[in-house]
């Protein structure tokens, strides 16, 4: 086929170009993927008893996920196009992450000696990171489909902010049904779940979202 | 935004950059002539910058500035006012080479090839080409709606609404199938591995 037909064929008719989905896929991916790693985390662990939710501990889980959902949000919607510039999203995320490794830091100092390896370990240290990835799969999945069909060109590092948001998601699910009350657990494991889900996305990326 | 050595060393692409500019914007806002013209520089623009990068697959070269042109227009959305209309065609490009690469597993070919593209070496390569593959053929192979919808008002040059009363589908729909029929369409070209 020649290659000036096929320039008729796509000019003609063509009208107006769209404006782009961006919110509309990411958003919808994002509430699919909270929808799944909420209800496994109240499936597999159970919701926590009502009155968790009086204290702080589960709010503050709630809120550096959130922030951290929403801040590696706007770097993915950056990367999920030809050609990303980036301005301050990556500063953003930063902060995010500086700001929890901060509070955690001074609540560790207040932490009396003895109990300091109570407060970084809790009970539950060995499985939280796991089931945090587990529960952002869905998520990680959900947004590769709406990052793939958005063009990005920068795969290892669309993947990895994807993964990021992903990782978000799932802590935010799993924030529902988490026992532990320290701060430090959070910026520790929570921290580490996330970055594993981010890395998961940076090695999935240049494999799947391709397009 | 451009350093100003740009300015002298990169004069060829500043030339096209601002040839191609102003026409991309009006065919943004649905202005079919500067469309056609836009693609007319872009495919130029692109088979010297692929036959650069595809010196062992010469065959395969009008191949893929079909499938970027292709590309080009289903991504029209994601185009940025703000950027460069070179910037985002050569990040685009670059994407569907690499693709192109990784598709027939020589991912060692890369590194020195792409890392980094000096948009001002652009060649201008004018003879229009033709294409190993067919994509007529392909069209036809697609889900019947869509081909007919593409063919009416893609071929025939039908408008939206003569085509639907022809083929008694609602305007929407006809609008539809003719960009589901080019997204397949795109898909079965990055799937059958050439």
């Amino acid at each position: 086929m020649k290659t000036g037909l096929l320039m008729d064929l796509l000019a003609r008719g063509a009208g107006p170009a769209p404006s782009p989905a961006t919110t509309q896929r990411l958003g919808s991916a994002w509430a699919l993927g909270l929808l799944a790693s909420a209800a496994l985390a109240l499936l597999m662990v159970g919701p926590l008893p009502a009155a968790a939710f009086v204290k702080p501990a589960p709010w503050i889980k709630l809120v550096y996920a959130m922030s951290l959902g929403w801040t590696a949000t706007l770097l993915t919607a950056q990367l999920a196009r030809p050609v990303a510039r980036l301005r301050c999203q990556l500063l953003a995320v930063a902060v995010v992450f500086l700001v929890m490794a901060c509070v955690a830091g001074l609540s560790l100092w207040q932490t009396p000696p003895d109990l300091r390896r109570a407060a970084v370990f809790g009970l539950t240290w060995q499985m939280c990171p796991w089931l945090l990835l587990a529960l952002s799969l869905p998520a990680l999945i959900a947004g590769f489909w709406a990052v793939r069909g958005l063009a990005p060109t920068r795969l290892r590092a669309a993947g990895f902010a994807c993964g990021l948001v992903a990782g978000a998601v799932g802590a935010t699910g799993y924030a529902l049904s988490c026992p532990e009350s320290s701060v430090v657990f959070v910026a520790v494991w929570y921290s580490l779940g996330m970055a594993m889900t981010a890395v998961l996305g940076a090695v999935l990326g240049p494999r799947f979202l391709r397009w | 935004m451009v350093p100003p050595n740009d300015m002298t060393d990169g004069a060829p692409q500043n030339d096209f950059e601002s040839s191609l500019k102003p026409l991309w914007l009006r065919a943004q806002l649905g202005d079919e002539t500067a469309y056609r013209q836009s693609l007319e520089l872009i495919a130029t623009r692109l088979r010297g910058f692929l036959r650069r990068r595809m010196q062992s697959l010469p065959d395969d070269v009008e191949d893929l500035v079909q499938e970027t042109l292709l590309a080009l227009h289903l991504q029209r959305a994601s185009y940025d006012p703000t950027l460069a209309v070179s910037a985002w065609v050569t990040a685009i490009a670059r994407h569907k080479l690499i693709d192109l690469w990784r598709r027939r597993g020589r991912r060692d070919v890369l590194h020195d090839a792409l890392d980094d593209v000096d948009e001002s070496l652009l060649a201008l390569v004018a003879d229009e080409g033709t294409a190993r593959r067919d994509l007529l053929g392909l069209l036809m192979a697609l889900p019947k709606v869509q081909a007919e919808a593409i063919v009416m008002t893609k071929l025939e040059g039908l408008s939206v609404a003569e085509a639907s009363a022809r083929s008694g589908v609602s305007a929407s729909a006809i609008k539809v199938q003719v960009h589901r029929g080019l997204k397949r369409l795109a898909d079965i070209v990055r799937g059958s591995a050439l």
